[in-house]
């Protein structure tokens, strides 16, 4: 039964079950329904939740079950000698591939059911017939690889059959059960509470459980990395030359001129980002009147709707030609720091840019909630509105202040495009802020881009690569709570 | 009458409006509140005696729809005059609130700030001096001297209002004004703030908004009853409690009406 037609019938299983319930409690109070427990619509959701969540989650697991059970039991029918894990993905991919062609010319009437699970290579051209339906195969088929596959085949659909029966039953005993316990005394209310509570916590375990599989994933390929490439070359090195297997040559991948990269353009992005953001929030939250508020505050937060490729471009097409008019070989002051347009201070001005909106929309919302009364207390003394701000609003609201632009750096150092086009791809270590650099995130793309490996090192880098972004944003995100926390026991 | 009550009064209302908006708070105010005594300004919730007291240092202004008409004289110069500064006016005009506000800064900074921004101290020694001093008018220096560093936020709740007294007090102003200073206090710390009160009359002019007429009773000499945004009363404090002329007063003060 396909996935669709089991969930609709899930789901007239639930109406029928809600339907029923409720007519049973009332049923029950005689038709009353303030004798109730509780309200009747709560013993229908009672009925329709007990027999869809556990179905639900049946079926869930169940789907991701099956096809590593299915996958596991054709590896074990390919005898061919197998190199290594990746030799051994490709092979089942072709498995998964002619399963699915077999099922295809079945549904086409190309292949009689019975045919598709007893044809052998012996008798049969596979591929001539895959290809009359439309499934084209690289390469001819293996006798294994044609057992492997039906078998593939047989076990997906008595899987899919026992699924779909698993399931309703589950439905269906789960939905009667309710409903055999639905009567007026019944605490209906507090089991559907409990119900949704459940529902609460397991999506909170899925954000956790999903970040825990993140990192999990990020550990073991970096693992791998470290197997191929040594640790201390490449937290110390300070070159950055990755050489694709095809060149030849050994490749140099030092971390160092890619977080140095990293950190410069961040740098130079706060220090356009932190005074612009927070003098705008200032005006914006103690000087500027309600109606000029009301326009200013939107259109400052338009520039965070703004898709980074397009602050990206911007730097590429316009920042960075004009840098190189002021400070280039030719340009207005005369100097030749500046050799391309792509650079360190191209990519850092629109960050920054990018990134006023971020601090000064956090900032405003914080100093909003320094409360009226400290300023109060400040003007009451005979303070100006700019001595009230500087010593009263602002250490007030410092804690989150900083938190705000902790907040920032974090978006700066994982931020890709604007450096992809506007810092240049060169791994440099240098203090010059006109020269093109690159950055970690940025490297990761471009090792991963293309036809990559994913047995070399210079692919698997871009793994150790996100670890280490990612130990360095932590670090800085609970820096920032640290903070936060420190000055907050002191002030309240 | 009239013209002796202007000589003697530090502080002259004369047809004072005040318009939040649309809405009419205070309607045409005359009032003579005299040097070195404590007047209270009672009534119900809304009647505008909170809104009139903030008139006087110009605290409205920091208000958009807030809008005042008519004179107010302190020492005989109109304080909504052009020429009149709001800043220095209201280090001159001190003010205490509702609800303990010191800032979230050690004690000393505390008190040391109102000093510091109107450079009134030219050096360390008299800084501390002045800080000293009004910690000891505010009854606070003998509980805080050993932790001057310590943040303002960390005394309780009655040590807070205090500390923000001798920080009012410490501009050396010549009014205090004080907008229901005990009412998120508990009794004993309202006992000895009420205390303070009575020692600041000899310094200054102390105006104090209150909700409990027993209060009123117990500080103040002279008492200033609102009603809907009307001074409907003004008098001694005695006569007010105990012979008033308007049936108003009487009402509210028998506990009829508010």
């Amino acid at each position: 039964m396909p996935i669709l037609t089991l969930l609709i019938a899930l789901a007239v299983i639930a109406v029928v079950g809600f339907v029923l319930g409720r007519r049973r409690a009332l049923a029950s109070a005689s038709g009353d329904s303030r004798k109730l427990h509780s309200l009747p619509s709560y013993y229908g959701y009672n009925a329709a939740l007990t027999g869809l969540v556990p179905a639900l989650l049946v079926l869930a697991v169940w789907s991701v079950a099956q096809p590593m059970v299915l996958e596991n039991r054709a590896q074990s029918l390919i005898t061919q000698e197998v190199a290594d894990d990746g030799a051994m993905n490709l092979i089942m991919a072709d498995v998964r591939r002619l399963a699915d062609g077999l099922s295809t010319a079945v549904a086409q009437g190309a292949l009689a059911p019975g045919e598709a699970a007893t044809l052998t290579t012996d008798s049969t051209d596979v591929r001539a017939i895959l290809a009359d339906v439309g499934v084209a195969l690289g390469s001819d088929v293996g006798p294994d690889t044609l057992q492997a596959a039906q078998a593939y085949r047989a076990g997906a659909l008595s899987g899919a059959l026992w699924k779909s029966a698993l399931v309703l039953l589950i439905a269906i005993a789960g939905t009667a059960f309710a409903l055999m316990k639905t009567n007026a005394a019944f605490r209906a209310r507090n089991t559907v509470e409990r119900g949704v509570m459940a529902v609460l916590i397991a999506a909170a375990s899925i954000a956790i459980l999903t970040t825990i599989g993140i990192v999990l994933s990020l550990i073991f390929n970096t693992v791998e990395f470290f197997k191929m490439y040594p640790a201390a070359d490449f937290f110390f090195g300070t070159v950055w030359q990755p050489s694709f297997s095809g060149r030849g040559g050994a490749s140099e991948l030092g971390l160092l001129p890619l977080l140095w990269g990293t950190l410069y353009i961040s740098f130079v992005a706060l220090l356009v980002a932190v005074p612009i953001g927070l003098f705008a929030a200032i005006y914006l939250s103690e000087y500027a009147g309600p109606r000029v508020r009301a326009f200013a505050k939107p259109l400052l937060e338009v520039l965070a709707g703004i898709p980074t490729i397009v602050y990206g471009l911007f730097a590429l097409l316009i920042v960075g030609p004009m840098l190189k008019d002021v400070f280039g070989a030719d340009g207005a002051l005369g100097v030749a720091w500046m050799t391309g347009d792509r650079a360190v201070i191209t990519a850092g001005l629109v960050m920054g840019i990018m990134l006023i909106p971020f601090v000064s929309s956090l900032s405003d919302d914080i100093i909003n909630a320094v409360p009226q009364a400290m300023r109060d207390g400040s003007l009451g003394l005979g303070a100006t509105p700019s001595e009230t701000i500087r010593q009263v609003v602002l250490p007030a609201a410092l804690p989150g202040i900083v938190g705000a632009i902790l907040l920032a750096a974090s978006r700066a150092i994982g931020e890709t495009m604007i450096v992809v086009l506007g810092a240049g791809a060169a791994g440099r270590l240098d203090l010059n802020p006109f020269e093109a650099m690159t950055t970690v995130t940025a490297k990761i793309v471009s090792q991963l881009t293309g036809d990559s490996d994913f047995s070399s090192p210079e692919a698997l880098v871009a793994f150790a690569l996100g670890m280490s972004l990612f130990v360095i944003t932590l670090g800085l995100n609970v820096f920032a709570l640290y903070i936060v926390r420190k000055y907050r026991e002191q002030y309240e | 009458m009239k013209e002796t009550n202007m000589t003697n009064a530090k502080i002259s209302a004369r047809a004072v409006q005040v318009y939040y908006g649309d809405n009419h708070a205070i309607k045409d105010v005359n009032v003579d509140i005299e040097d070195k005594t404590v007047t209270a300004f009672i009534g119900p919730s809304g009647c505008g005696k909170s809104t009139f007291l903030r008139t006087i240092n110009r605290m409205n202004d920091t208000i958009d729809i807030c809008r005042v008409e008519g004179d107010i004289l302190i020492d005989g110069e109109d304080i909504y005059d052009a020429k009149v500064d709001p800043v220095q006016l209201r280090a001159k005009v001190g003010m205490v609130f509702q609800k303990p506000n010191p800032f979230p800064k050690s004690i000393y900074d505390n008190v040391a700030y109102g000093p510091k921004i109107h450079g009134l101290a030219r050096n360390k020694a008299e800084l501390d001096q002045i800080v000293e001093s009004s910690l000891r008018k505010a009854a606070l220096w003998n509980e805080a001297k050993d932790r001057l560093n310590a943040p303002g936020t960390g005394l309780s709740g009655g040590q807070q209002q205090r500390l923000c007294i001798a920080r009012a007090i410490a501009t050396s102003p010549e009014v205090l004004l004080m907008d229901e200073p005990c009412s998120a206090l508990d009794p004993i710390a309202t006992a000895q703030v009420e205390e303070l009160i009575d020692e600041l009359r000899q310094s200054f002019s102390v105006v104090i908004v209150t909700h409990s007429m027993q209060q009123a009773a117990r500080v103040s000499q002279k008492t200033a009853f609102f009603h809907l945004g009307n001074l409907v009363e003004f008098g001694e404090t005695d006569k007010i409690f105990t012979n008033p002329e308007d049936p108003r007063t009487e009402s509210y003060i028998s506990g009829r009406i508010g």
